[in-house]
């Protein structure tokens, strides 16, 4: 009970809401923080820099611009002599054992940064170079993964565009298919009729032609019925007559 | 304010995310721009109080920090600010012993 209304609905949001809260580090993805607010003149975001730059390994290249505007190129130098000779002269500066211990230090160290420095440097940057490459590797895969996503959406998306030119095919298809039976169909029914009146212009043809024989036979019949022996006796003699004529010619 | 909290002035929704080497309350003329006759001025308009002081300190440390220590590839420099700062602070607490190991009389 208690799980699924921690699950459910407002709570669950509330909870999304928070856990990413408490894990944002930049505004980009705390949608809190994105207000108006952001646009007021005391609004700063604090960015990394790089490095001040210096000179003689540790002055901040401030203070030689402070002098060049009053003195020129040379005026931070000569403030340094003038200044450490009037130290050193009235002994305000004293050079006691220490100060030959600085001397020293200096020169191990000044050798140090000249010859140990720059690789150093160069491995240091390495390995900086690695530390964020080793936390940008998974953002980085995580946007191509993403942007492959993407690709392979297009892709289907396209392929469905596919699947639509497909679809109007298969419906000019069955069009066509449902045309060429309603010819079918039409023909059918033509050739049916036609049979059907084929069948009777030739059952009358018959009807007339054996009626037409019956007649034929039936006044032929008559015909001969209605002759008689005389008639048949004088037809051959007449015969007989008419072949002797034709024999004396 | 107690120890730890952030200065009561500084507001998240109109600030924007904590800088520690960033005064939150009404901006004044920087100092090097400040003219010689306006320095009393510009010294009354300053709190004195312990905490604003510590505060000040806290903020010059923090700006030192931001322009020399954490930057991606700082150097060396910060190392050498810190001796050659540390150097002439302790040779004035020192002053007074070293006075003795002067070898001449007159200057």
């Amino acid at each position: 009970m208690l799980s699924r209304a921690l699950i459910s609905g407002q709570n669950a949001r509330a909870l999304m809401v928070l856990g990413s809260r408490a894990t944002a580090t930049s505004a980009s993805n705390s949608s809190a923080v994105q207000t108006a607010e952001q646009n007021l003149p005391e609004f700063r975001r604090p960015v990394r820099g790089e490095p001040g730059k210096v000179r003689l390994g540790f002055i901040p290249e401030e203070w030689f611009q402070f002098f060049y505007k009053k003195t020129g190129v040379t005026g931070p130098y000569t403030f340094a002599f003038t200044l450490s000779t009037y130290l050193v002269s009235k002994e305000i500066y004293v050079m006691e054992h220490e100060y030959y211990n600085t001397l020293s230090l200096a020169i191990i160290w000044i050798a140090g940064v000249k010859f140990i420095g720059p690789k150093l440097a160069a491995a240091l940057d390495k390995e900086i170079d690695e530390f964020e490459d080793s936390w940008n590797k998974g953002r980085e895969f995580e946007k191509e993964y993403l942007a492959g996503a993407i690709e392979t959406e297009k892709k289907l998306q396209w392929g469905m565009e596919g699947q639509e030119v497909l679809l109007q095919a298969k419906r000019e298809n069955v069009a066509l298919q449902l045309e060429a039976d309603y010819r079918q169909r039409l023909f059918t029914a033509y050739t049916e009729v036609k049979k059907r009146l084929d069948f009777q212009a030739e059952k009358q043809n018959i009807e007339r032609r054996i009626a037409q024989k019956n007649l034929v036979d039936w006044v032929v019949a008559k015909v001969r019925a209605s002759i008689t022996p005389d008639q048949e006796k004088q037809n051959i003699d007449k015969c007989i007559s008419d072949l002797a004529g034709l024999a004396r010619a | 304010m107690a120890f730890g909290d952030y200065p009561a002035l500084y507001d998240p929704q109109k600030h924007g995310p904590y800088d520690p080497a960033r005064y939150y309350g009404k901006q004044d003329i920087p100092l090097a721009q400040v003219k010689l006759g306006e320095l009393g001025a510009w010294l009354g308009r300053r709190e004195k109080t312990p905490s604003a002081v510590a505060g000040a300190f806290s903020r010059a440390f923090w700006r030192w920090q931001h322009k020399y220590v954490q930057p991606k590839r700082s150097g060396i420099a910060p190392f050498f600010q810190l001796v050659v700062g540390s150097s002439i602070v302790f040779y004035i607490f020192n002053y007074g012993r070293l006075t003795s190991h002067r070898n001449y009389k007159y200057h």
